[in-house]
């Protein structure tokens, strides 16, 4: 039998998982230069909100995405003017320190409150699949591709034509000039990351209702997004897409063809960052220039 | 001068004041996994113990305190290193009770033969504890290996579905995973059941579609899940989702765990599981030399779910029963000897409200095993249907799960 088809589907999906999941950790990265340790707890806690609005409230996920995106971006706005800002201008040991930090704290409040128990959102759409002989396309991981393509190509749209977007990607380019521009920096820097952390909210969101739920869940997505933005260029999003569905694309066939291959297949993506760290360390697209 | 000499007898003071306390006081260690990966075990593995020290009464035996001292292990073999280190060998703590996960009760082998305390351990299937600590006489494990899970599954689906059925593993690559994959060869092979595919899968895999593509190109009749926790969630909704059409799905671990069950929703129809205890199904009588602490099963169970507000797990009856056999053989050995207290515990047999507690030696080698007897049973409209063993499981039928 071959496994071609449905491996080329399945390498799609997880393309697009692994989409959301680097997505809003580019932004943050190519726009504040903040490494970014508190992403996978971004994650986390939206999924929960996911999780708990559908448990509580009946809300169906997707209805509270955009509620949900909106609070992210709201606590990450606030987070960054209240602790990062402060930094940033510091070592940049001193503001990973501090996000590692307060990624912990999250991760410990969540289990204090929820404690570790496995959970997961069920709304109908998480079970259903489309079957075609033998290909099967889980219907949860493809409206995980769908919100990937849709925030991507929002997101490009408003760097492209969006005033602030514009503005962003002056930042990114060169600060001081963005400041003799009159560009307001500091409140497009934490206009950024509660945009990034809108992302990754969306993103939990998303995966509540295709992986199960617990406190530590952010922790392996955040040590595979940053795989996956060293492999596609520091600070590029067209990089960290390219990056993700590459990496996507190298698990399934490991997991596919390789005897025990899905015991391996996490073990891929750091075995494609050390060899992209030795042979190219800018990444796929390259790296965002220094100021 | 006077300062000196008041601030040398107020440090006198306060050592003879906390080494006459640690002479009054017998220290049990408590180490669980109470955040990570094995939380759902451990958690309620600490609530069964708290509960048992509640119930017996101001928790003194022999007439010196006992203090429970809880130490969280993370689900991680290095932390769970440094805390046994720390309990046995910095303060000298003679009794331990936990882990329960199999990789973790693996790590634990290293520092508890620095002074091999009384070991009680409620979980661990995994045979690495029996080939390496089951002879010593202060080891007592109190549930059932992995040769006992796939001895009772294979008897139980061999009775329901005769010989002949083809049969997938799919296995966690850990201790719990690794250790139960030769055993369900070799249980399944021998009540006649044909091995025809079996799939390794990584600790918290994104992605098991490819797994499930070779399972299900294998046609089998039966799929065995030797996966816990997160992983037993992912498998059981992936199975749902991709219409995996086999008849029947067995997961060893987790289909008995409510957590799992309320994570995976609908996805949970027809999974067999297997465990040695299920809540409200076998009532044990009252112990009358141990009223208090060891009453009729369904007393217990009342006053737990007064307590807790929740349904009991086996994780908390097994661990209450270890805390209560513990204190009871420390009452009969007259206070903190070690070695007395493992004589009375290894011939206490009484009984519980977990079922006779009775330790007796393995064939795999292990001198003090209890609560060997396994229960498998099948999720069916959200309940737990009773299939085996037949002496209690009346009239049952045995489904297929729809998808």
């Amino acid at each position: 039998m071959s496994f071609l088809p449905q491996a080329i589907v399945d390498a799609l999906l997880l393309g697009g998982i692994y989409t959301l999941m680097v997505i809003g950790l580019s932004v943050s990265l190519g726009i504040t230069r903040v490494i970014n340790f508190v992403h996978g707890e971004a994650i986390m806690l939206g999924a929960y909100a996911a999780y708990w609005g559908l448990t509580l409230l009946k809300i169906d996920p997707l209805l509270a995405l955009p509620i949900v995106a909106l609070l992210g971006a709201v606590i990450g706005f606030l987070v960054f003017k209240g602790l990062i800002a402060p930094v940033l201008d510091a070592p940049q040991e001193n503001q990973i320190l501090l996000t590692f930090g307060l990624g912990l704290v999250l991760q410990n409040i969540a289990l204090i409150l929820w404690t570790g128990n496995e959970r997961s959102s069920n709304p109908p759409y998480a079970f259903s699949s489309f079957d075609f002989d033998t290909v099967s396309i889980p219907g949860g991981r493809l409206i995980a591709v769908c919100a990937a393509i849709i925030m991507v190509v929002a997101l490009f749209i408003w760097l492209k034509y969006g005033e602030w977007g514009r503005a962003s990607r002056a930042l990114a380019e060169n600060r001081d000039a963005a400041i003799l521009m009159g560009i307001n920096v500091p409140f497009l820097y934490a206009f950024t990351f509660g945009l990034a952390s809108a992302l990754a909210a969306a993103t939990g969101v998303i995966c509540s209702f295709i992986f199960a739920i617990t406190p530590f869940m952010g922790f392996d997505m955040l040590v595979k997004g940053f795989a996956i933005i060293i492999l596609g260029g520091l600070g590029s999003i067209v990089g960290s897409v390219a990056g993700a569905f590459l990496l996507a694309f190298a698990e399934t066939t490991v997991a596919y063809y390789v005897p025990s291959g899905n015991g391996w297949a996490e073990a891929v993506a750091f075995v494609v960052m050390f060899i992209t760290l030795i042979i190219r360390p800018r990444g796929i697209v390259g790296q965002v220039t220094g100021q | 001068m006077y300062g000196r000499l008041a601030i040398l007898a107020a440090a006198g003071f306060v050592q003879g004041t906390l080494i006459a306390h640690a002479q009054d006081t017998i220290k049990i260690g408590v180490a669980l996994e109470l955040s990570g990966r094995f939380v759902s075990f451990g958690s309620y593995c600490k609530d069964g113990v708290e509960f048992a020290s509640e119930l017996y009464g101001n928790t003194t035996v022999a007439g010196k305190r006992v203090e429970f001292i809880y130490r969280d292990l993370q689900s991680d073999a290095q932390t769970t290193v440094t805390a046994f280190t720390e309990l046995l060998s910095t303060q000298g703590i003679n009794y331990v009770i936990g882990p329960t996960a199999s990789p973790i009760a693996a790590a634990a082998i290293g520092p508890w033969r620095q002074t091999k305390p009384i070991w009680l351990v409620p979980g661990a299937s995994t045979t690495t504890m029996e080939t390496e600590v089951g002879a010593e006489p202060t080891f007592f494990h109190t549930y059932p290996y992995a040769y006992h899970y796939h001895e009772t599954l294979s008897a139980a689906l061999r009775h329901y579905l005769g010989e002949g059925k083809r049969v997938a593993v799919v296995y966690v690559d850990d201790a719990y995973g690794r250790t139960h994959l030769p055993l369900v060869k070799e249980y399944f092979t021998k009540a006649g059941f044909e091995i025809v595919a079996e799939e390794v899968m990584r600790a918290n895999s994104p992605d098991l579609n490819p797994v499930l593509s070779k399972i299900r190109s294998a046609r089998p009749d039966i799929l065995i899940g030797l996966v816990q926790s997160t992983d037993a969630v992912t498998l059981a909704k992936q199975v749902h989702t991709r219409n995996m059409k086999i008849p029947y799905l067995v997961g060893a671990a987790s289909t008995q765990h409510r957590e799992w069950q309320d994570a995976v929703g609908e996805a949970q129809e027809g999974w067999i599981g297997l465990g040695t205890y299920l809540p409200h199904l076998v009532n044990w009588p009252a112990n009358p030399e141990y009223p208090k602490i060891f009453m009729s099963t369904s007393e217990w169970e009342r006053l737990f779910e007064a307590r807790f507000k929740r349904e009991p797990n086996y994780d908390d009856i097994m661990c209450y029963t270890n805390a209560g056999q513990l204190l009871i053989a420390l009452e009969k050995a007259g206070g903190d000897n070690k070695d007395k207290v493992a004589e009375e515990l290894a011939k206490l047999d009484t009984m519980s409200p977990f079922g006779p507690t009775k330790f007796t030696k393995t064939r795999g080698g292990t001198r003090n095993q209890a609560f060997s007897s396994m229960l498998v049973f099948q999720r069916h409209q959200n309940k737990n249907i009773l299939l085996y063993p037949l002496s209690v499981a009346k009239d049952a039928t045995l489904y297929q799960a729809p998808r």
